[in-house]
């Protein structure tokens, strides 16, 4: 019973419910912690919980190693050693808030509150509370991972319609993926996917990658990474010359259609085969079986079609197609969902998040990040954006920036990640929060230890309608706290003028109710209050959710409703679907932008720069996921790492024979930024043409090999998806067993 | 009541979900060696543009005329009653690998201490009532474990259901 970890009094092992945040998309699996005299000896996934409905991924199962690894962090650390270095020193909590907050207070009065970055990386837990506190200390400048990730498919969706609109899976007819491996990017929809199919439902894969996804779909469209804004145009041209799409709705709903039926006719069938790859007959028939199919779905994703220096239009001309073929908010196609909570829409509630993440107007702040280099971004998202850190660190345009203050921070998400650090170091001050001393952490002043989910509460929810509120299943490793604490903790010690997390108002950093077992203040009351206090508009409340420790059901959803538009118009400038964006159109004459959803190459390219492309003949794509990898978070955990040991970039096996290279042998891919030293993977998996690397491996970083300033000017996205890059071979395979085993 | 697991081709994404289940469930130590008990098999079909890839999840097959258990000079792999599941009881292996020569599908391991380990079909978490790790962890419901004939049936339903069309 013991050796099967069977739950139960005879063994002493209690199921205890959590969710698992090593991967943080919108929706995160529920967690069952099978725990042992204090310690975690197993974890499954939860039954109950709608989302993952017991099932967890790769990295997910990994949890106790990624809990008990030997390098998290016990205690804080004081930097001794040169940035960078890593050599640290231990120091206690009260030091340590000390210097965050003395830090902060004077880089304040020297150089106004303007000049610290608050950044919140992974997990996305502590996002509203981490820009409070930036807000109330007066800085406008609180930005996220998500200025790489997510934000600009968003933002493409919003210029369209006003309002991102998700895939209703379960009643539509056809499925158009636009790029994605969700199998691996978002596995708890992984069996819904698979059930769909079961029920006949069309799949069309838009996807440069033999991806697990494209071989399940009817029909694949293999394109050249960076040219869906073409493929998307095609389509719609064959679907309006052939009267296929939604009259009624284009003329009575939509904006900017002329402009967009002469911008479509210019990508005929053999001229867009010639730009994307795609055989002419295979884009026709996959826009007559998408324009044909009633209804029909379009599944974006977070990264691959916005990873690209024409990224935001290049979605934009894919999720017009929803519109023209009369699929938006409708049952089985396209459906815009009220916003609840972190990211999750359609949980059936909505929240104060917003009132509490804004406690301040940005109009009575400085300018924030990338505020002049990114006005659509500004405009449009509640954030700085984060890619343009190296260049105002560098040029202290249009003011210095002298503080970091940085939640799971990791630097490899940008472009010359390198850049980054070097600009980095020249900061007065970094604290970063985390669980490990990450190669990021290594140049802070100050490392803060953060507790891993299954140490923490928070709170969650799914388009399930459905919520969770977890608690902790075991004790914080160490003096290790959860980001909301420590964000809770430096409102107190900064004396922050704020009646929610800083109730008692003293500023004295005074602890409200006692201490945790590991001398922690206890803020579980604090967190708690201003919970309840964001979930005032709903029926929702702490006090039932603690009765539920695996989640409930959200008592009274909102109703579900289709064709909203109706009633209410469009939430854009003109109240219409905008194929002709008004907001670009003002944005125009400053910066250039086409209001209409055009394709340009990406700016590296063999067609757009075959100079380059001829010393530079690949294409270089970065970042498509790996199943057991998300981001730097699990390579240092043996189970995971045990999937796929070395380092290496997936290459078809025509184009590495004709570069004279072989599976495993150590090749190097360089661009003109720089180069990393990898093995070969050869597989069929990939792109003929096109080097495709996972990104964030510490001994080679591919992101390093980008320009920084490799970006799509409307969102500010890196352009990962396609570059250019070189290959050849340095060393033959060391031996079998270094072959890559996947 | 016997036991087999089922894999849906159709639905394994190759995602390691499973191999990784097993390894949390057993305690398995693969920083150095190769021990995992389930592995998962990326399969290249054809090549160029027609080439297709599939995923295949194995363990072992608990197989009826166990060809492991026959070769066994010791006697340390047994068939568990009840359960019907193949067992190795490693304080009898002499690490003589004739099992290893035996299996068909190469599931057999050896850790450091030089002894046979493998798959025990999570025989503890089938007694009460439980699905194996990797069966409970699969996120696409591709691994299955149950009574063969049962399994059959339903695999059976699926395909009749193609057969009436949609």
């Amino acid at each position: 019973m013991i050796k099967g970890k069977i739950p139960g009094e005879a063994t002493g092992i209690e199921v205890r419910r959590s969710v698992c945040t090593i991967c943080d998309p919108s929706g995160i699996c529920g967690l069952d912690c099978y725990v042992k005299d204090g310690r975690i000896i197993k974890v499954e996934g939860t039954l109950e919980n709608p989302n993952n409905g017991g099932t967890l991924c790769s990295k997910g199962a990994a949890q106790r190693q990624w809990v008990y690894h030997e390098d998290r962090l016990r205690t804080p650390l004081k930097r001794v050693g040169p940035r960078g270095s890593g050599e640290m020193k231990p120091i206690s909590w009260t030091e340590a808030l000390d210097a965050v907050a003395g830090n902060l207070q004077r880089l304040k009065a020297e150089s106004g509150p303007e000049s610290v970055v608050f950044y919140c990386g992974y997990p996305k837990q502590p996002r509203p509370f981490l820009q409070r506190l930036a807000l109330e200390f007066g800085s406008p400048n609180y930005c996220t991972e998500s200025s790489a990730c997510f934000t600009a498919m968003a933002m493409s969706w919003r210029l369209d319609y006003g309002q991102m609109a998700g895939p209703d899976i379960a009643n539509t007819k056809c499925l158009l993926v636009w790029s994605g491996n969700p199998f691996y990017a978002s596995t708890p929809n992984a069996r819904r996917l698979m059930d769909a199919r079961d029920r006949g439902v069309k799949f069309i894969v838009i996807d440069p990658r033999k991806s697990p996804i494209a071989g399940i779909a009817d029909l694949h469209l293999r394109l050249r990474p960076g040219t869906d804004g073409a493929l998307a145009l095609a389509m719609a041209n064959v679907i309006i010359s052939e009267g296929l799409y939604d009259r009624q709705f284009v003329s009575e709903w939509s904006r900017g259609f002329d402009g967009y039926r002469a911008l479509a006719a210019e990508y005929g069938l053999e001229r867009t085969e010639q730009i994307t790859g795609v055989p002419a007959a295979l884009i026709r028939e996959a826009a007559l079986l998408y324009a044909t199919s009633k209804p029909a779905a379009m599944m974006p994703s977070s990264t691959p079609v916005v990873h690209h220096t024409n990224g935001v239009q290049n979605q934009r001309a894919a999720a017009a197609l929803v519109g023209l073929t009369g699929n938006f908010d409708i049952p089985g196609g396209n459906v815009p969902q009220s916003f609840s909570w972190l990211e999750v829409s359609g949980a059936g509630f909505t929240t104060r998040e917003h009132e509490f993440a804004m406690p301040r107007a940005w109009d009575d702040m400085p300018p924030r990040l990338g505020a002049e280099r990114f006005p659509v971004w500004t405009r449009m998202i509640d954030q700085g954006q984060a890619m343009d850190l190296p260049r105002q660190i560098a040029t202290g345009e249009p003011y210095p920036l002298r503080g970091m203050v940085g939640f799971g921070m990791n630097h490899r998400l940008w472009p010359d990640s390198n850049g980054l650090m070097a600009a980095v170091d020249k900061l007065d001050f970094v604290c970063v929060v985390d669980l490990f001393l990450t190669d990021t952490a290594k140049h802070a002043d100050i490392v803060l230890p953060a507790c891993s989910s299954v140490e923490r509460s928070e709170l969650r929810c799914y388009p399930q309608k459905y919520a969770i509120l977890t608690r902790p299943v075991i004790e914080p490793l160490g003096e290790a706290r959860s980001d909301t604490d420590i964000i809770i903790g430096l409102v107190q010690k900064l004396g922050l003028d704020d009646p929610l997390l800083n109730p008692a108002g003293s500023g004295a950093g005074g602890p409200g109710r006692g201490f945790l077992p590991n001398g922690a203040p206890d803020f579980g009351e604090v967190f708690d209050d201003a919970l309840d206090w964001i979930l005032q508009p709903s029926d929702v409340t702490i006090t039932e959710l603690k009765k539920h420790p695996a989640g409930m059901p959200v008592p009274k959803p909102l109703p579900v409703a289709f064709k909203k538009y109706e009633k209410k118009g469009f939430p854009t400038p003109s109240g219409k679907m905008e194929f002709a964006s008004s907001l670009l159109e003002e944005q125009a004459g400053c910066s250039g932008f086409d209001p209409l959803p055009v394709y340009n190459e990406p700016r590296l390219s063999p067609v757009s720069t075959p100079d380059i492309a001829g010393e530079y003949p690949l294409v270089l794509n970065t970042g498509p996921r790996l199943p057991m990898f998300i981001h730097s978070r699990t390579f240092r955990l043996p189970w995971t790492r045990s999937l796929r040991r070395d380092a290496a970039a997936d290459l078809d096996p025509a184009t590495a024979r004709n570069l004279g290279v072989a599976q495993g042998d150590r090749i190097e891919v360089s661009t003109s930024t720089g180069s990393i030293q990898v093995l070969a993977n050869l597989t069929e998996l990939a792109h003929p043409g096109t080097v495709h690397m996972f990104h964030d491996y510490p001994e080679a970083d591919v992101n390093s090999l980008l320009q920084g300033d490799y970006l799509d000017p409307i969102s500010g996205f890196p352009g990962y998806k396609a570059a250019l890059c070189a290959v050849k071979k340095v060393a033959p395979a060391a031996s079998p067993t270094e072959e890559v085993r996947q | 009541m016997s036991h087999a697991f089922y894999l849906d081709v159709d639905r394994c994404t190759g995602c390691f979900a499973c191999a990784v289940a097993c390894m949390d469930q057993n305690d398995l130590e693969v920083e150095t060696e190769s021990i995992a008990w389930r592995q998962v098999f990326p399969i290249t079909l054809g090549e160029g543009p027609d080439a297709r890839l599939r995923y295949i999840s194995l363990a072992c097959m608990h197989c009826e005329d166990a060809p492991c258990l026959m070769a066994c000079p010791t006697g340390a792999i047994a068939r568990e009653t009840g359960t019907r599941v193949v067992k190795v009881r490693s304080e009898f292996c002499i690490g003589c690998h004739s099992c290893s020569i035996a299996c068909p599908f190469g599931v057999p391991r050896f850790g450091k201490d030089g002894t046979m380990q493998k798959c025990d079909l999570c025989s503890v978490r089938l007694e009460n009532g439980l699905d194996p790790a990797c069966v409970r962890v699969c996120p696409t419901k591709a691994l299955r474990q149950g009574d063969p004939n049962d399994l059959g049936l339903e695999v059976g339903r699926k395909a009749a259901e193609r057969f009436a069309g949609p």
